[in-house]
């Protein structure tokens, strides 16, 4: 077993105390490069993560916390450029008051040697790196189990090992990275698999798991902490870090989340109503799920609009999100699944006779007939939004 | 609106003087006079009274002023549904414009009010329909050059049209329609070409997306070279972990020291192997030795026994075979002798026999040297005649052809004789007296014709003297008749004939010489088929093969043959014996010499026998002395063998202990060459993934994974909107096309009967833009306006007018159409169905045609106004 005799002693503040704290936080992600975005936006989101470090290490030391375990997918791949190894490393060493506890996850896993010979050989005195699957003595007290992933797809349980681990008397916390057996969690899939009851098995004070980005507790002593800053609009939660103390080894730990995330990522849901019953303003509709406009400049907005509309509300509603979109970091506004209702009054907007009234017609006929490939329909339907558009402008 | 009348001061060539012209009728008025009368400045002065202000100096007013300068006055007449009114307008000087109710005169309107009252009279501000309909001289168009009357009149048009077929802009979509197409094409052209490929952003996003996939490529590579490298790496790193465990080490160096122990061990051994091996084959070969000299003695002895006995055998069989060589020798000689007897009388056989056959031979010979030198006279003979005959042909000119022209000519000159004789005057005197006249001197004979010819006068003895005047044959009688019988004595003379008869008798002749010519050349290719030459040849080959033939008896060749035959018989029995003699010989003589040698070979193995076993009286000795050596040898041998075989039963294998020293030796050496390999292979790998994790090509590769993933999405967005935008461009083309139908629809109605008169079953196809015709089809060909002639074209540009003009008419405004020598290029033919097109809308519309045609335009018919001039 490997303890912490690495760990400065003037930093092992918590000995006195008699609650052992730590911060739990996981999938960094660092050096993600966010390809899809332009170019500034790309440049603020690496930014944005490589900064959750300092974060972390803040909020360690405003809750007492001398460690920070972080549970994998630290780096976003198993050979990040130097630079973003070393100057995470920096980060680290920047925070001296606090012990890194660095565990590989499935992206960074433990056989990315080349990444982990780097760490191992620029790391700083507060980083401790655990490869293996050995325990590891935070203090004296308390013993630290890791199962590190040796693949990106390891396929089995890799904290079957900790209910026979040997740790003598001392207060035992898992970390593991992995989806739990119970339901398809894996950020993509097919990751290590946790059995849920774990940390009861393996009399675990606690359990902190990585790979699943969104906050979530599996169990009263298993938590997922989430990534720290979002990097997709798959979880609605903000993103946050857990401060975990462990009173005892017969006392519950007690978990709180603390918010960590600067950029948020909205993906919104706009379903609009053609039943003049329950027809609502579009663009009100749309102005009522803007966030504020202080937050705007630091949210990915991506906008997807559903349900059927009439074409002078579409166009109020692409005007409106035109209107918007400016205020963004990013935005994004998908209108492809907004149908198009309309009748003889909307048609007027276009014309009330003649070519233009009859050609929209005749796409209306066109979006509206069954018979017709789907993609026909639509390509109408889309010849028509834009005449609605045209003719208004004209 | 009608013209009644118009009044022109000062205007022009009118300078000082009111020009007028009156009478102007509801339908066709025609204003015909010669050139330079005034029509166009008539023309320009009313366009100046209805379409210029009268405060207007421009261009075209000022052109109406005289040289002699001053105001230019214009008015006319013109009645409308309020009534009859003047308009008139004064320009350049104090100018005015006044509007008065006629005929009391009273002012309706002035000025700005009277040019108001124009405007509204004409129903637009500006040139308005009229401009459709007045046509002004020499206008073969459709549309003037200027810009800004084009621009007014395509408003004016699309304003009537859309008055005509229903709103236009409602039909076509108008200007929104244009501006919504205009949105349409650039938003398309944005991001297509013209043919539909991608261009722009579309474009750009395209290519884009294509660099992007190719550097992903090329990443996706390295990042797979990164990892197979890290994979190596990993597994040459084990590799040098086990080749470097220390157990493995010493376990290797511990066979070895012991593999090297038993080599050397083995190798001392082999030392004493050999020794005992050398010593026992030194035993052997002494042993061997031993043998072979008692071997050898022994074999002497044999040997010596065998060779006495076989030397006196071969020197009795060598004798007897020698008197046997010697008896078949003399039988030889016999057979020789009566061979060559036998092959002498052959000879002499033979010889008579062809003596006899050579003379036979020469005889014929000689009787054929006499039948040749008969054919050789035969031919020479012929030869002789041929030559003489074809003489005679090559010297006479008397062919057939010539006889047949002879007896033509004297046909011809006999022809004109008797044709000058019959037309001759003839004398022919009967006496009864003895009294003779006398003609020129000569008597006449008595009851003979005598001709006449010219002057001829007889003497009548006791009467007088009688001249005659006779008419003989006219000269050209006489010429034919001189050139026939020169040109008869001329082919006469060809011949050497004098007459008719004679030329006959040398045609036969020649004939008949030809005939001989013929004959003789037939009984020549008979006789000497290869010419006479061949024959004298063979003649005097016949003469030389005959030279020795005699005349003696000579014997029968049947009997010299069968004496051959005998002869040749017992020749060839005495060779036989002969053969058979000599092969008797020679293989008695061959015997006798391969016994002579035997026996001489068997003589010298004897003596050598004899010296190898030695005398007699020491054989047995030298037999005890050589038995006694080989016990002993045998002996020596047999106990360096036993010692030898004890050494080799105790020898460890060195072979084996060779093979397990240098199995020992390659495990270190392979452990250390692999070990160098391993790490060669490390510090490879770690440079290649130093490079190639030093880029940060797995965020590189995600990076572009992300940016392809955008990339694609604008992709299909564009690909999307391009598909949306070419739609709604097909839709508004095929909608604003089918109103389009439906607006040139009233124009082609009009203008349908009115082609028809010039153009049966043509057909006017209109401009979208200019709202103008731009083509003409008939007969199933299509033409544009440039191509047709010039009169084609401005009769088009009339019609097209006089359809405008009904239009107008149907919407209840009645406008004058006016012509200014407009139909300079039609010709005559046209011009008439011109004048009935015209007149089929004249019928509800008034027209004002100004022509100098004055020959063509009198059947036009219509009006004629009075044109009056008069001073002020």
């Amino acid at each position: 077993m490997r303890n912490a005799q690495v760990i400065p002693a003037n930093r092992v503040q918590w000995k006195s105390q008699s609650v052992f704290k730590f911060i739990h936080s996981s999938d960094l992600h660092l050096g993600k490069p966010f390809g899809r975005f332009p170019e500034d936006v790309r440049v603020r989101l690496r930014q944005a993560r490589a900064e959750t470090l300092p974060r972390l290490a803040s909020l360690a030391r405003e809750h007492g916390a001398g460690h920070i375990l972080l549970a994998g997918d630290t780096f976003d791949q198993t050979t990040p450029a130097p630079a973003v190894i070393r100057q995470a490393l920096n980060r680290m060493r920047e925070a001296e008051d606090v012990t890194w506890v660095v565990m590989p996850g499935n992206h960074d896993h433990a056989n990315a040697t080349e990444l982990w010979r780097q760490v191992a050989r620029d790391a700083p005195p507060n980083v401790v790196l655990l490869l293996q699957p050995e325990p590891f003595a935070l203090n004296a007290e308390t013993t630290l189990l890791p199962a590190p992933p040796t693949e990106r797809h390891p396929g089995r349980d890799l904290t079957e090992w900790f209910d026979s681990a040997e740790t003598a008397d001392r207060l035992r916390i898992g970390l593991a990275h992995g989806s739990v057996t119970e339901f398809d969690n894996s950020e993509d899939g097919g990751s290590s698999v946790i059995a849920p009851d774990r940390a009861r098995r393996a009399g675990l004070a606690y359990l902190g798991l990585g790979d699943w980005h969104g906050q979530l507790q599996i169990g009263p002593e298993t938590w997922y902490s989430g990534a720290p800053e979002a990097d997709g609009f798959k979880h609605s939660e903000t993103p946050a870090a857990l401060l975990v103390e462990l009173p005892g080894k017969t006392a519950p730990a007690r978990v709180t989340s603390l918010p960590t995330g600067v950029i948020s990522w909205r993906r919104v849901m706009l379903e609009l109503s053609d039943d003049p019953a329950d027809r609502n303003d579009c663009t009100a509709a749309h102005e009522a799920l803007l966030p504020s406009l202080p937050e705007r400049a630091s949210t990915l907005f991506d906008l997807v609009v559903s349900g059927r509309a009439k074409p002078l509300d579409r166009v109020a509603l692409e005007n409106a999100i035109a209107g918007a979109a400016p205020d963004f970091l990013w935005h994004r506004a998908d209108l492809s699944a907004l149908g198009l209702v309309h009748d003889t009054t909307d048609l007027d907007a276009i014309d009330r006779q003649g070519a233009l009234r009859a050609a929209a017609e005749a796409l209306a006929r066109e979006a509206e007939d069954e018979s017709l490939p789907p993609e026909t329909r639509e390509t109408a339907q889309a010849a028509l939004s834009h005449l609605f558009s045209l003719a208004l402008e004209a | 609106m009608k013209l009644l009348a118009l009044h022109l001061t000062n205007v022009r060539k009118f300078t000082g003087k009111r020009a007028s012209i009156t009478g102007i009728s509801d339908g066709i008025t025609v204003v015909c006079e010669a050139n330079e009368f005034g029509k166009s400045t008539f023309f320009d002065s009313i366009h100046a009274l209805f379409f210029e202000k009268f405060s207007s100096s421009a261009k075209s007013v000022k052109s109406l002023q005289p040289y002699a300068g001053g105001a230019v006055e214009v008015a006319a007449d013109v009645e409308t549904d309020q009534g009859i009114f003047r308009v008139e307008k004064r320009f350049l000087s104090r100018k005015s414009a006044r509007i008065s109710r006629l005929p009391n005169g009273t002012t309706v309107a002035q000025d700005d009010e009277a040019e108001r009252w124009i405007a509204d009279l004409l129903g637009s501000a500006s040139e308005g329909p009229t401009g459709l309909l007045w046509v002004r001289q020499g206008l073969i168009g459709l549309e003037p050059d200027g810009v800004r009357e084009k621009t007014q009149l395509k408003e004016t048009r699309r304003d009537l049209l859309s008055s005509v077929a229903g709103e236009i802009d409602a039909m076509t979509g108008g200007r929104r329609m244009d501006r919504v197409m205009r949105r349409v094409a650039d938003s398309l052209a944005e991001i297509t070409t013209r043919t539909g490929r991608k261009s722009g952003d579309w474009k750009a996003a395209s290519d884009e997306c294509e660099a992007l996939e190719t550097e992903l490529a090329e990443v996706t590579r390295q990042v797979e070279t990164l990892e197979t490298a890290l994979n190596a790496r990993k597994q040459a790193e084990g590799a040098l972990r086990r080749l470097d465990n220390p157990d493995a080490r010493a376990r290797r160096e511990e066979a070895l020291s012991a593999a090297k122990a038993a080599m050397e061990a083995a190798r001392a051994h082999a030392g004493t192997v050999t020794a005992a091996r050398q010593e026992r084959d030194l035993a052997a070969l002494k042993a061997k030795s031993a043998q072979s000299d008692l071997d050898a003695f022994l074999k002497a002895v044999d040997t010596l026994q065998v060779a006495e006995k076989q030397a006196a055998e071969h020197a009795a069989g060598a004798e007897e075979a020698r008197r046997e060589a010697e008896r078949l020798k003399t039988a030889l000689e016999a057979a020789q002798t009566g061979h060559k007897g036998a092959a002498e009388a052959v000879a002499a056989a033979r010889k008579q026999l062809e003596q006899t056959r050579r003379q036979i031979a020469a005889r014929k010979a000689k009787d054929e040297a006499v039948r040749l030198g008969e054919q050789i006279d035969k031919a020479e003979t012929a030869l002789a005649e041929r030559d003489a005959a074809a003489a005679i042909v090559k010297a006479s000119a008397a062919t057939p052809k010539w006889l047949r022209r002879v007896e033509e000519t004297a046909a011809e000159v006999s022809g004109y004789r008797a044709a000058a004789e019959a037309r001759a005057t003839t004398l022919r005197m009967t006496y009864e007296g003895a009294v003779r006249i006398t003609l020129d001197g000569t008597a006449v004979p008595a009851d003979q014709p005598l001709p006449l010819d010219g002057k001829s006068r007889l003497e009548l003895p006791g009467i007088g003297r009688m001249t005659l005047h006779a008419h003989g044959p006219d000269s050209d009688d006489k010429a034919r008749l001189t050139r026939a019988e020169e040109a008869y004595a001329g082919l006469l003379a060809q011949a050497g004939a004098a007459s008719l008869s004679q030329a006959r008798a040398a045609a036969s002749a020649r004939a008949e010489a030809a005939a001989r010519v013929d004959l003789a050349q037939a009984v020549l290719d008979t006789l000497t088929p290869d010419g006479i030459d061949a024959l004298r040849t063979a003649r005097a080959d016949a003469n030389l093969a005959a030279s020795d033939a005699h005349d003696e008896g000579l014997p029968a060749v049947a009997d010299l043959e069968t004496r051959l035959t005998r002869a040749e018989e017992a020749e060839s029995t005495a060779l036989q014996a002969l053969k058979k003699a000599e092969a008797q010989h020679a293989s008695a003589r061959e015997s006798a010499v391969r016994l002579q040698a035997a026996a001489e070979t068997a003589q010298l193995a004897l003596e050598r026998a004899r010296a190898d076993a030695g005398a007699s009286e020491i054989r047995d000795t030298r037999r005890a002395e050589r038995l006694r050596n080989q016990a002993h040898a045998q002996e020596i041998l047999a106990k360096t063998e036993t010692a030898l075989q004890t050494l080799i039963a105790a020898a460890p294998d060195l072979d084996t202990a060779a093979a397990e020293l240098k199995r020992a030796e390659d495990a270190v050496a392979t452990v250390r060459e692999e070990r160098a390999q391993v790490r060669e292979k490390l510090v490879g790998l770690s440079a290649e993934i130093g490079t190639l994790a030093g880029h940060g090509i797995e965020e590189r590769r995600d990076e572009l994974e992300g940016q392809l993933e955008a990339l694609r999405a604008t992709e299909a967005r564009f690909a999307r909107k391009a598909a949306a935008l070419t739609r709604l461009q097909s839709a508004l083309d095929a909608e604003r096309d089918a109103a389009r139908e439906t607006y040139f629809g009233p124009v082609q109605e009009e203008l349908k009967p009115l082609l028809s008169i010039l153009h049966r079953d043509a057909a006017l196809s209109f401009d979208s833009e200019s709202l103008l015709p731009s083509g003409l089809k008939r007969d199933e060909a299509k033409e544009t306006l440039d191509d047709l002639s010039g009169g084609t074209q401005e009769q088009i540009a009339i019609l097209t007018r006089l359809a405008f003009a009904r239009l107008l008419a149907r919407q209840g405004r009645q406008l004058p159409i006016i012509l200014d020598d407009a139909l300079v290029y039609s010709d005559d033919d046209r011009i008439i169905k011109m004048f009935t097109a015209l007149t089929r809308v004249a019928q509800d519309q008034q027209i004002i045609v100004f022509s100098c045609r004055q020959l063509a335009f009198q059947d036009l018919g219509g009006a004629r106004p009075t044109v009056e001039i008069e001073a002020v």
